[in-house]
Protein backbone atom coordinates (compact mmCIF):
# COMPACT_ATOMS: atom_id res chain seq x y z
CA UNK A 1 0.00 0.00 0.00
CA UNK A 2 1.36 3.41 -0.94
CA UNK A 3 1.24 6.55 1.28
CA UNK A 4 -1.39 8.23 -0.56
CA UNK A 5 -4.35 5.63 -0.11
CA UNK A 6 -4.25 6.13 3.54
CA UNK A 7 -7.53 8.20 4.34
CA UNK A 8 -6.80 11.22 7.20
CA UNK A 9 -6.08 10.42 10.58
CA UNK A 10 -4.84 7.30 9.62
CA UNK A 11 -0.72 6.57 10.67
CA UNK A 12 1.14 4.16 9.00
CA UNK A 13 5.18 3.12 9.02
CA UNK A 14 6.83 3.23 5.92
CA UNK A 15 8.70 -0.11 4.43
CA UNK A 16 10.25 1.48 1.31
CA UNK A 17 10.65 4.71 -0.59
CA UNK A 18 10.62 4.23 -4.42
CA UNK A 19 11.14 7.14 -5.74
CA UNK A 20 14.42 8.41 -6.65
CA UNK A 21 16.47 11.28 -8.02
CA UNK A 22 16.01 14.45 -6.22
CA UNK A 23 12.45 13.82 -4.45
CA UNK A 24 13.51 10.76 -3.36
CA UNK A 25 16.79 12.14 -1.51
CA UNK A 26 15.09 15.41 -0.91
CA UNK A 27 12.35 12.67 1.32
CA UNK A 28 15.26 10.75 2.86
CA UNK A 29 17.16 13.90 4.06
CA UNK A 30 13.73 14.61 5.79
CA UNK A 31 13.60 11.72 7.50
CA UNK A 32 11.11 9.93 4.94
CA UNK A 33 13.24 6.26 6.09
CA UNK A 34 12.42 2.82 6.81
CA UNK A 35 10.57 2.46 10.53
CA UNK A 36 9.75 5.74 10.22
CA UNK A 37 5.93 6.49 11.11
CA UNK A 38 3.96 9.26 9.53
CA UNK A 39 -0.25 10.43 10.60
CA UNK A 40 -2.26 11.80 7.48
CA UNK A 41 -3.28 15.05 9.07
CA UNK A 42 -5.45 16.39 6.58
CA UNK A 43 -5.82 16.87 2.80
CA UNK A 44 -6.03 20.13 1.00
CA UNK A 45 -9.28 21.13 -0.10
CA UNK A 46 -8.38 20.68 -4.08
CA UNK A 47 -6.61 17.53 -3.42
CA UNK A 48 -3.18 18.10 -3.17
CA UNK A 49 -0.97 18.94 -1.25
CA UNK A 50 -1.64 16.26 1.79
CA UNK A 51 -0.25 17.89 5.21
CA UNK A 52 1.60 15.07 6.89
CA UNK A 53 3.41 14.46 10.28
CA UNK A 54 6.50 12.67 10.51
CA UNK A 55 9.13 13.07 13.48
CA UNK A 56 7.19 15.56 15.37
CA UNK A 57 6.85 18.19 12.33
CA UNK A 58 4.33 18.77 9.46
CA UNK A 59 5.27 18.17 5.79
CA UNK A 60 3.19 18.87 2.61
CA UNK A 61 3.88 16.72 -0.05
CA UNK A 62 1.79 15.50 -3.95
CA UNK A 63 -0.17 12.64 -3.93
CA UNK A 64 2.17 11.90 -7.07
CA UNK A 65 5.12 12.00 -4.67
CA UNK A 66 2.88 10.23 -1.55
CA UNK A 67 2.47 7.20 -4.57
CA UNK A 68 6.10 6.58 -3.86
CA UNK A 69 6.38 5.91 -0.33
CA UNK A 70 5.26 2.48 0.52
CA UNK A 71 3.99 1.66 3.75
CA UNK A 72 1.94 -0.74 6.21
CA UNK A 73 -1.12 0.83 7.73
CA UNK A 74 -0.79 1.06 11.80
CA UNK B 1 47.18 43.10 14.69
CA UNK B 2 43.79 42.36 14.18
CA UNK B 3 43.28 38.77 12.25
CA UNK B 4 40.36 37.98 9.98
CA UNK B 5 38.25 34.60 10.22
CA UNK B 6 35.62 33.46 7.71
CA UNK B 7 32.60 31.56 9.24
CA UNK B 8 29.61 29.44 6.87
CA UNK B 9 26.73 29.64 8.70
CA UNK B 10 24.44 26.48 7.95
CA UNK B 11 21.21 25.22 8.80
CA UNK B 12 18.33 23.88 7.55
CA UNK B 13 15.16 26.49 5.81
CA UNK B 14 13.43 27.73 8.75
CA UNK B 15 15.77 26.89 11.43
CA UNK B 16 16.04 31.06 12.49
CA UNK B 17 19.25 31.03 10.54
CA UNK B 18 18.92 34.59 8.97
CA UNK B 19 17.53 35.94 12.56
CA UNK B 20 20.63 34.71 14.54
CA UNK B 21 22.65 36.16 11.55
CA UNK B 22 21.31 39.14 11.85
CA UNK B 23 21.46 39.24 15.51
CA UNK B 24 24.95 38.89 14.83
CA UNK B 25 26.04 41.06 12.86
CA UNK B 26 23.54 43.19 12.65
CA UNK B 27 23.67 46.37 10.05
CA UNK B 28 27.09 45.43 8.78
CA UNK B 29 25.92 43.45 6.39
CA UNK B 30 26.52 43.04 2.57
CA UNK B 31 24.26 41.08 -0.51
CA UNK B 32 25.60 39.79 -3.94
CA UNK B 33 25.42 36.53 -5.55
CA UNK B 34 26.91 33.36 -5.58
CA UNK B 35 28.66 33.29 -9.04
CA UNK B 36 26.88 32.05 -11.74
CA UNK B 37 24.03 31.64 -9.71
CA UNK B 38 21.01 33.55 -9.15
CA UNK B 39 21.03 32.00 -5.37
CA UNK B 40 21.74 35.06 -2.76
CA UNK B 41 24.63 35.45 -1.02
CA UNK B 42 24.47 37.52 2.65
CA UNK B 43 27.95 38.17 4.28
CA UNK B 44 28.19 40.22 7.60
CA UNK B 45 31.10 41.09 9.87
CA UNK B 46 31.53 41.42 13.40
CA UNK B 47 34.66 42.40 15.47
CA UNK B 48 35.59 40.82 18.45
CA UNK B 49 38.54 41.55 20.67
CA UNK B 50 39.97 43.22 18.20
CA UNK B 51 39.94 40.67 15.59
CA UNK B 52 37.34 40.54 12.54
CA UNK B 53 34.78 37.55 11.92
CA UNK B 54 33.07 37.54 8.77
CA UNK B 55 29.96 35.53 8.18
CA UNK B 56 28.37 33.76 5.40
CA UNK B 57 25.04 32.74 4.99
CA UNK B 58 24.63 29.33 3.03
CA UNK B 59 21.58 28.68 1.54
CA UNK B 60 19.04 27.10 4.07
CA UNK B 61 19.43 23.23 3.43
CA UNK B 62 18.26 19.44 4.08
CA UNK B 63 21.19 18.21 3.63
CA UNK B 64 24.13 18.75 1.44
CA UNK B 65 24.04 16.50 -1.63
CA UNK B 66 24.12 17.40 -5.08
CA UNK B 67 20.66 17.42 -6.01
CA UNK B 68 20.09 20.76 -5.36
CA UNK B 69 20.99 23.95 -6.77
CA UNK B 70 21.10 25.57 -3.01
CA UNK B 71 23.09 22.50 -1.43
CA UNK B 72 25.43 22.58 -4.43
CA UNK B 73 26.33 26.32 -3.72
CA UNK B 74 26.61 25.55 0.25
CA UNK B 75 28.32 22.18 -0.43
CA UNK B 76 30.84 24.03 -2.99
CA UNK B 77 31.39 26.76 -0.70
CA UNK B 78 32.28 25.21 2.32
CA UNK B 79 34.58 23.03 -0.07
CA UNK B 80 36.25 25.20 -2.03
CA UNK B 81 36.16 28.39 0.59
CA UNK B 82 37.33 26.39 3.47
CA UNK B 83 36.31 28.68 6.16
CA UNK B 84 37.79 28.73 9.53
CA UNK B 85 34.69 26.54 11.01
CA UNK B 86 31.06 25.91 10.53
CA UNK B 87 27.90 27.55 12.59
CA UNK B 88 25.40 24.93 12.29
CA UNK B 89 22.35 26.74 13.45
CA UNK B 90 19.34 23.60 14.38
CA UNK B 91 16.32 24.34 15.14
CA UNK B 92 15.78 22.39 18.72
CA UNK B 93 12.15 22.64 18.11
CA UNK B 94 12.60 19.64 15.81
CA UNK B 95 16.30 18.65 16.43
CA UNK B 96 16.23 14.83 15.12
CA UNK B 97 15.38 16.11 11.26
CA UNK B 98 18.29 19.33 12.06
CA UNK B 99 21.16 16.84 13.35
CA UNK B 100 21.28 15.05 9.93
CA UNK B 101 22.72 18.43 8.22
CA UNK B 102 24.96 18.55 11.28
CA UNK B 103 26.17 14.98 10.77
CA UNK B 104 27.29 15.64 7.17
CA UNK B 105 28.85 18.29 8.28
CA UNK B 106 30.85 16.80 11.38
CA UNK B 107 31.89 14.04 8.57
CA UNK B 108 33.17 17.12 5.84
CA UNK B 109 35.29 17.23 9.24
CA UNK B 110 34.95 21.33 9.71
CA UNK B 111 35.26 22.97 13.14
CA UNK B 112 32.00 23.44 14.15
CA UNK B 113 29.95 25.05 16.58
CA UNK B 114 26.17 23.99 16.94
CA UNK B 115 23.71 26.96 18.03
CA UNK B 116 20.98 25.42 19.36
CA UNK B 117 17.90 27.87 18.49
CA UNK B 118 14.63 28.43 19.27
CA UNK B 119 14.89 27.09 22.67
CA UNK B 120 12.03 29.00 23.89
CA UNK B 121 9.77 27.14 21.74
CA UNK B 122 11.36 23.61 22.77
CA UNK B 123 10.64 24.31 25.96
CA UNK B 124 6.99 25.46 25.18
CA UNK B 125 6.46 21.94 23.21
CA UNK B 126 7.69 20.17 26.18
CA UNK B 127 10.96 19.48 24.89
CA UNK B 128 13.83 19.42 27.13
CA UNK B 129 17.12 19.05 25.57
CA UNK B 130 20.27 19.29 28.00
CA UNK B 131 22.95 21.14 25.54
CA UNK B 132 26.44 20.23 27.69
CA UNK B 133 24.95 16.41 26.96
CA UNK B 134 24.41 16.68 22.88
CA UNK B 135 27.94 19.13 23.76
CA UNK B 136 29.44 15.84 24.80
CA UNK B 137 28.19 13.43 22.35
CA UNK B 138 28.82 15.37 19.12
CA UNK B 139 32.10 16.49 20.36
CA UNK B 140 31.72 20.19 19.25
CA UNK B 141 30.77 23.19 21.58
CA UNK B 142 26.58 23.34 21.67
CA UNK B 143 25.07 27.16 22.70
CA UNK B 144 21.82 27.50 23.31
CA UNK B 145 19.95 30.39 21.52
CA UNK B 146 16.64 32.10 20.67
CA UNK B 147 17.53 34.19 17.69
CA UNK B 148 14.52 37.06 18.00
CA UNK B 149 15.32 38.00 21.49
CA UNK B 150 19.54 37.86 21.15
CA UNK B 151 19.65 35.14 23.56
CA UNK B 152 22.97 33.38 23.52
CA UNK B 153 24.58 35.85 21.07
CA UNK B 154 27.29 36.80 23.53
CA UNK B 155 27.91 33.33 24.21
CA UNK B 156 27.91 32.57 20.95
CA UNK B 157 30.16 35.43 19.38
CA UNK B 158 32.58 34.36 21.76
CA UNK B 159 32.76 30.75 21.21
CA UNK B 160 32.93 31.78 17.52
CA UNK B 161 35.86 33.48 18.04
CA UNK B 162 37.82 31.11 20.61
CA UNK B 163 37.41 28.47 17.90
CA UNK B 164 39.01 30.61 15.09
CA UNK B 165 41.90 30.87 17.36
CA UNK B 166 42.47 28.06 18.17
CA UNK B 167 44.68 26.51 15.14
CA UNK B 168 44.43 23.26 16.94
CA UNK B 169 40.77 22.78 16.35
CA UNK B 170 40.26 19.86 13.76
CA UNK B 171 36.24 19.86 14.38
CA UNK B 172 34.82 16.34 15.90
CA UNK B 173 36.43 12.63 16.02
CA UNK B 174 32.76 11.53 15.71
CA UNK B 175 32.33 9.12 12.72
CA UNK B 176 28.72 7.50 12.14
CA UNK B 177 28.97 3.53 12.18
CA UNK B 178 27.51 2.52 9.04
CA UNK B 179 27.24 -0.86 10.21
CA UNK B 180 29.04 -3.78 8.82
CA UNK B 181 27.70 -4.13 5.25
CA UNK B 182 29.28 -0.63 4.48
CA UNK B 183 32.17 -0.22 6.63
CA UNK B 184 34.00 -3.49 4.87
CA UNK B 185 33.10 -1.12 1.64
CA UNK B 186 34.00 2.24 2.72
CA UNK B 187 37.25 1.46 4.61
CA UNK B 188 39.16 0.17 1.74
CA UNK B 189 37.54 3.06 -0.22
CA UNK B 190 38.94 5.42 2.86
CA UNK B 191 42.53 4.10 2.32
CA UNK B 192 42.38 4.22 -1.86
CA UNK B 193 41.14 7.47 -1.51
CA UNK B 194 43.88 9.22 0.84
CA UNK B 195 47.19 7.73 -1.03
CA UNK B 196 45.79 10.30 -3.91
CA UNK B 197 47.77 13.25 -2.23
CA UNK B 198 45.89 16.12 -3.99
CA UNK B 199 42.59 14.87 -3.23
CA UNK B 200 43.06 13.90 -0.02
CA UNK B 201 44.95 17.26 0.94
CA UNK B 202 41.29 18.91 0.34
CA UNK B 203 38.99 16.47 1.32
CA UNK B 204 38.22 13.86 4.06
CA UNK B 205 38.76 10.60 2.30
CA UNK B 206 36.15 8.66 4.49
CA UNK B 207 33.52 11.74 3.31
CA UNK B 208 34.77 11.24 -0.53
CA UNK B 209 34.47 7.23 -0.02
CA UNK B 210 30.93 7.42 1.43
CA UNK B 211 29.72 9.96 -1.18
CA UNK B 212 30.62 7.80 -3.86
CA UNK B 213 29.07 5.04 -2.26
CA UNK B 214 25.91 7.15 -2.91
CA UNK B 215 26.74 7.79 -5.95
CA UNK B 216 27.13 11.43 -5.73
CA UNK B 217 27.62 12.60 -9.63
CA UNK B 218 29.63 15.77 -7.89
CA UNK B 219 32.32 13.75 -5.71
CA UNK B 220 32.14 11.39 -8.66
CA UNK B 221 33.58 14.33 -11.28
CA UNK B 222 36.03 15.12 -8.39
CA UNK B 223 37.40 11.89 -8.04
CA UNK B 224 38.06 10.89 -11.42
CA UNK B 225 38.89 13.93 -12.68
CA UNK B 226 41.81 13.88 -10.01
CA UNK B 227 42.93 10.69 -11.17
CA UNK B 228 43.02 11.48 -14.75
CA UNK B 229 45.03 14.20 -14.21
CA UNK B 230 47.70 12.65 -11.76
CA UNK B 231 47.86 9.81 -14.72
CA UNK B 232 48.70 12.58 -17.25
CA UNK B 233 51.43 14.10 -14.60
CA UNK B 234 53.12 10.76 -14.32
CA UNK B 235 53.31 9.74 -18.02
CA UNK B 236 54.76 13.05 -18.81
CA UNK B 237 56.84 13.08 -15.78
CA UNK B 238 60.32 12.55 -16.49
CA UNK B 239 61.54 8.27 -17.19
CA UNK B 240 64.07 6.98 -14.41
CA UNK B 241 62.52 8.30 -11.52
CA UNK B 242 61.05 5.48 -8.71
CA UNK B 243 57.67 4.61 -9.40
CA UNK B 244 55.34 6.38 -7.47
CA UNK B 245 52.17 4.01 -6.14
CA UNK B 246 49.98 4.00 -8.88
CA UNK B 247 47.08 3.32 -6.66
CA UNK B 248 44.32 1.52 -8.51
Amino acid sequence: MTLDELRVGQEARIVDITLSGAIGQRLLDMGFVEGTCVKIVRNAPLIDPIDLLVRGYHVSIRHAEAKGVEVEPL
Amino acid sequence: MSRAFTVAVAGQPNCGKSTLFNTLTGARQFVANYPGVTVEKRIGLFAHKGDRITLVDLPGTYSLTSYSLEERVARDFLLDESPDLVLNIVDASNLERNLYLTFQLVEMEFPLIVALNMMDIANGRGIDIDPSRLSDELQVPVIPTIGNRGKGKRELREAIWAMCVDKENHGSWVRVDYGEALESVIAPLEVKLSRQAHLASHFPARWLAVKLLEDDPEVRKLVTGAVAERDYRLSHSEQGKDSIDAGE
